[in-house]
């Protein structure tokens, strides 16, 4: 008798892991060096997001690590797409693409931290490099600014309930580091919150109008552009170089993976014989060593652990990394891991 | 003080060819219920119960030797299952009434009616085999003798070639022998005159194990 059943009930069981890692490529936890594309810029994309790559986009190794975009509520901020027509261009197509997104309402307003804003940048995380969703209390960005360095964060570890929008969860993006505000809530004294924090579907709203108070008030003096039907794609440029100015952000990503295990019990009393050809005599059957008693005390040794469905196809196989002994006094427990 | 337990060892399990191929299928048709030991690699010829430091070392060539990456192709890994017998048992068995290989010209048949010897007076263990041919698209006809009853016992080869879908093409029957026709069409053959193929017959109650060469051979 060469199989033994698997109780589905006791011998099978799905563990879910929590496996975090850092973001950009090269597994480097801070990205440090920032380079833009012209032939992405000038491309029809380029009206609407800045890819920003960790090395020259020219290079093979380069990958998109994130896109910077603006979003205006009226269009300011960008050429209109018919000049002759009035009102739609990207940077409004934009806003409407993450109300639908974030808020699920075409009447809603964006709102940081209390105070209602029309315009905001968008840090769009390519999506290879956050897996499944951003963690909360890694996000650390530095901004630099006339006079000063700012330093944001998320407030998942000051708050004591998470809030939840069309989007999963939604963190305020405030001045700190690591999870923590600096000193109070971490906001603008005059225009809200930073920006939101939105790792379910990998997206950093920041807002427009607090980045540009001047550094006595918190901002950094970024001076966003909302000229109606002005050029396009200055206002990420613009903001572009203010995180490459100032070269620190950390973020890691969260992915939770499910794996399946079967445990696999041999008692004393099974499998202390073999069909190894080199266990029996081919011509006769006869077990080898018999003459140092080695039918009544046989040993064989493990190297591969075969999973059948009932009628005994082979469907999954593991290797053991060595020979296991197997004899009249040993049991085996082996925990195989099932990731397909 | 003492040490804790480390006698469970993880494994990561690869999916074999067939075990893809039901997976990709879903609705329920991958289903693990058992699973088997075998000791491939191993050369038991190398087990000393002779050695002069004693029985501690009897294995020593064996137990530290390293082991292969899995194979994924069903028909190459466990091939050497462990098995259970009684203990004192000093005869295994093995498969009999199998030629060591077939030679089967195009549309013809060959039967193979395998059986489990003891050896000596003992006789025969009665068992059921499974029948496993390596490339099912090289038959026109298969038929098996002695299944179970939900396993149709002429096979119905042309819808079994169609779910290969040219790649997982080894299929297996249980039965107690096994009927194959080689097919008469010439598209698998391309310039050659004849296919090498294997047929493994495994042992379902004790688990021994055979791997038969079959060649065939394009009618003139």
């Amino acid at each position: 008798m060469s199989f033994l059943p698997l109780n589905p009930g006791t011998d099978f069981i799905v563990n879910s892991e929590a496996i975090t890692a850092t973001l950009w490529s090269g597994t480097v936890p801070t990205l440090a060096t920032y380079f833009t594309s012209s032939t992405q810029e000038a491309s029809s994309a380029g009206n609407y997001y800045l890819n920003v790559y960790q090395t020259a986009s020219s290079e093979t190794t380069a990958e998109v690590q994130f896109a910077i975009a603006y979003a205006n509520k009226q269009g300011s901020g960008s050429a209109l797409y018919n000049g002759a027509v009035g009102g739609n261009s990207f940077t409004k197509t934009l806003y409407g693409q993450y109300r639908t997104l974030v808020l699920g309402d075409e009447n809603a307003d964006f709102n940081f931290g209390g105070v209602t804003q029309s315009d905001f940048y968008v840090l769009s995380i390519d999506r290879t490099r956050y897996k499944e969703k951003l963690f909360p209390g890694t996000f650390n960005l530095q901004l630099s600014g006339s006079g000063r360095t700012l330093e944001l964060t998320d407030d998942s570890k000051d708050i004591a309930s998470v809030n939840f929008n069309d989007a999963g969860r939604v963190f305020q993006i405030v001045s700190g580091s690591n999870g923590n505000a600096y000193e109070g809530n971490g906001y603008t004294d005059t225009s809200g919150s930073y920006g939101l924090f939105l790792p379910d579907i990998g997206t950093i709203i920041l807002n427009a109008a607090a980045l540009d108070l001047s550094a006595a008030n918190g901002g950094i003096g970024l001076n966003t552009t909302r000229v109606s039907n002005g050029s396009t794609g200055v206002n990420n440029t613009r903001f572009f170089a203010h995180i490459s100015g100032a070269a620190s952000f950390s973020l890691n990503s969260e992915e939770t993976i499910s794996s399946n295990f079967a445990f696999i019990k041999v008692p004393n009393s099974e499998m202390n014989y073999s069909e190894n050809p080199s266990f029996i005599s081919s011509s006769t059957g006869e077990i080898l060593y018999l003459d140092e008693g080695f039918n009544f005390n046989p040993r064989t040794y493990a190297t591969t652990v075969g999973l059948y469905n009932p009628n005994n196809e082979l469907l999954a196989v593991a290797k053991l990394s060595r020979p296991i002994p197997k004899d009249f006094t040993k049991e085996l427990a082996i925990r195989i891991k099932l990731d397909f | 003080m003492g040490y804790l337990n480390n006698t469970i060892v993880t494994v990561d399990a690869i999916l074999t060819k067939k075990g893809r191929e039901l997976l990709a299928q879903g609705a329920g048709a991958f289903n693990i219920t058992q699973f088997a030991l075998s000791d491939d690699e191993i050369d038991y010829t190398l087990y000393n119960p002779t050695h002069p430091s004693g029985s501690a070392y009897y294995g020593e060539a064996i137990e530290n030797m390293p082991l292969l990456e899995a194979f994924p192709d069903e028909t190459q890994i466990m091939k050497y299952k462990l098995t259970t017998a009684t203990r004192g048992t000093y005869i295994l068995p093995f498969i009999a009434s199998v030629a060591g290989n077939y030679k089967i010209v195009q549309a013809n048949s060959q039967t193979i009616t395998p059986t489990t010897s003891r050896g000596g007076s003992l006789g025969n263990v009665a068992e059921t085999y499974s029948f496993t041919l390596s490339d099912v698209r090289l038959y026109s006809t298969i038929n098996i003798v002695g299944g179970p009853t939900d396993q149709p016992s002429t096979v119905n080869v042309a819808q079994e070639i169609a779910a290969s879908l040219g790649t997982n093409v080894s299929r297996t029957y249980v039965g107690t022998g096994i009927t194959v026709t080689a097919t008469s069409t010439n598209v698998l053959f391309g310039n050659s005159t004849s296919i090498n193929s294997l047929l493994i017959i495994q042992g379902n109650t004790s688990g021994t194990r055979l791997q038969v060469p079959i060649t065939i051979s394009k009618s003139a």
